[in-house]
């Protein structure tokens, strides 16, 4: 038993598996990029906060 | 114009208009992705000789598509970089390359995963397929080049050129299918010549295509803000930014 049979119950019949293999491929890389932005966003900002009280101090 | 360019420029100008204008690329960017996918796997028809398999196009295509733009956009902004000194187009560019990486990536596994049932591998040596890989490696030397130098304008610099000089790839990977015997299908859309036929398949095409092109945008002003603060951290302004955020 293949992969392609694993997923043939979904729409799409025996293409089921390529198909939703791609849109989620697709979305996990949109996802990744959208919460790798963020993460980076909230460092950044950690990191400036941080020096400008050390500067303060 | 050119005065408003100017301005616009400037960075804590772009921080400012880019903090404000973010939701007007992401609302559509999501709106066009629903109707998108409504329309490409519900309503497109299937295809007479690849069956359902085609709707993989609806994400391959337009990743392509944004895989050769960005670096367009990523080697024009490193010429302006280079030539006039602008730091916002040097900003641009770095923050351009990731997003590129990340769609040709996914333009890679998509197209692979639709060789599979169409042409029975997942991967050939094609022309196409090779001057696409050659573009992800592209994407990751200018990301290590500009990663390597601790001074912002030498890597700038460095970098700079070597997308300007990857700028050959993009013709090659546009008419390869023209150029050269390939397994891969012609030109889905260009000046003059539409491949697709059915009237619902380039709607969901279009739509798709357009919605990566919000994604890009709201994409490159996330990450050219912080790219910002971190640039010009020695700065009143940034400084007001941050210590502002934090009451």
């Amino acid at each position: 038993m293949t992969w392609v049979d694993v997923f043939d119950f979904l729409p799409f019949g025996k293409y089921a598996f390529y198909i939703w293999f791609s849109y989620l491929t697709a979305f996990g890389v949109v996802g990744f990029l959208f919460i790798r932005t963020t993460f980076i966003h909230k460092t950044i900002q950690k990191q400036l906060r941080n020096k400008y009280l050390r500067e303060a101090k | 114009m050119w005065k408003w360019i100017q301005a616009f420029a400037s960075p804590q100008n772009f921080y400012q208009i880019s903090e404000k204008i973010i939701p007007w690329f992401l609302s559509p960017f999501i709106i066009l992705t629903l109707l998108g996918l409504y329309w490409g796997l519900m309503v497109a028809p299937i295809d007479y000789q690849q069956g359902e398999s085609y709707r993989i196009m609806f994400i391959h295509v337009p990743a392509a598509w944004m895989s050769m733009l960005v670096y367009l956009i990523m080697a024009i902004a490193s010429g302006i970089g280079l030539i006039w000194q602008i730091k916002l187009a040097n900003v641009v560019a770095k923050v351009s390359a990731p997003i590129g990486a990340a769609f040709t990536f996914l333009a890679l596994i998509t197209g692979a995963v639709w060789g599979k049932p169409m042409w029975g591998a997942w991967w050939v040596w094609d022309a196409r397929l090779t001057s696409e890989l050659i573009l992800l490696f592209l994407y990751l030397a200018y990301m290590a080049l500009n990663n390597a130098f601790d001074n912002p304008k030498t890597a700038a610099k460095a970098s700079s050129v070597l997308a300007i000089i990857g700028l050959v790839n993009l013709p090659i990977i546009h008419y390869s299918v023209q150029w050269w015997n390939t397994l891969h299908q012609g030109v889905s859309l260009g000046i003059n010549k539409v491949a697709i036929q059915d009237s619902d398949m380039l709607f969901a095409l279009l739509l798709m295509a357009t919605a990566f092109k919000f994604l890009y945008a709201t994409l490159i002003l996330l990450r050219a803000r912080d790219e910002i603060l971190f640039r010009e951290q020695n700065t009143r302004w940034v400084k007001a930014v941050i210590m502002g955020d934090e009451k």
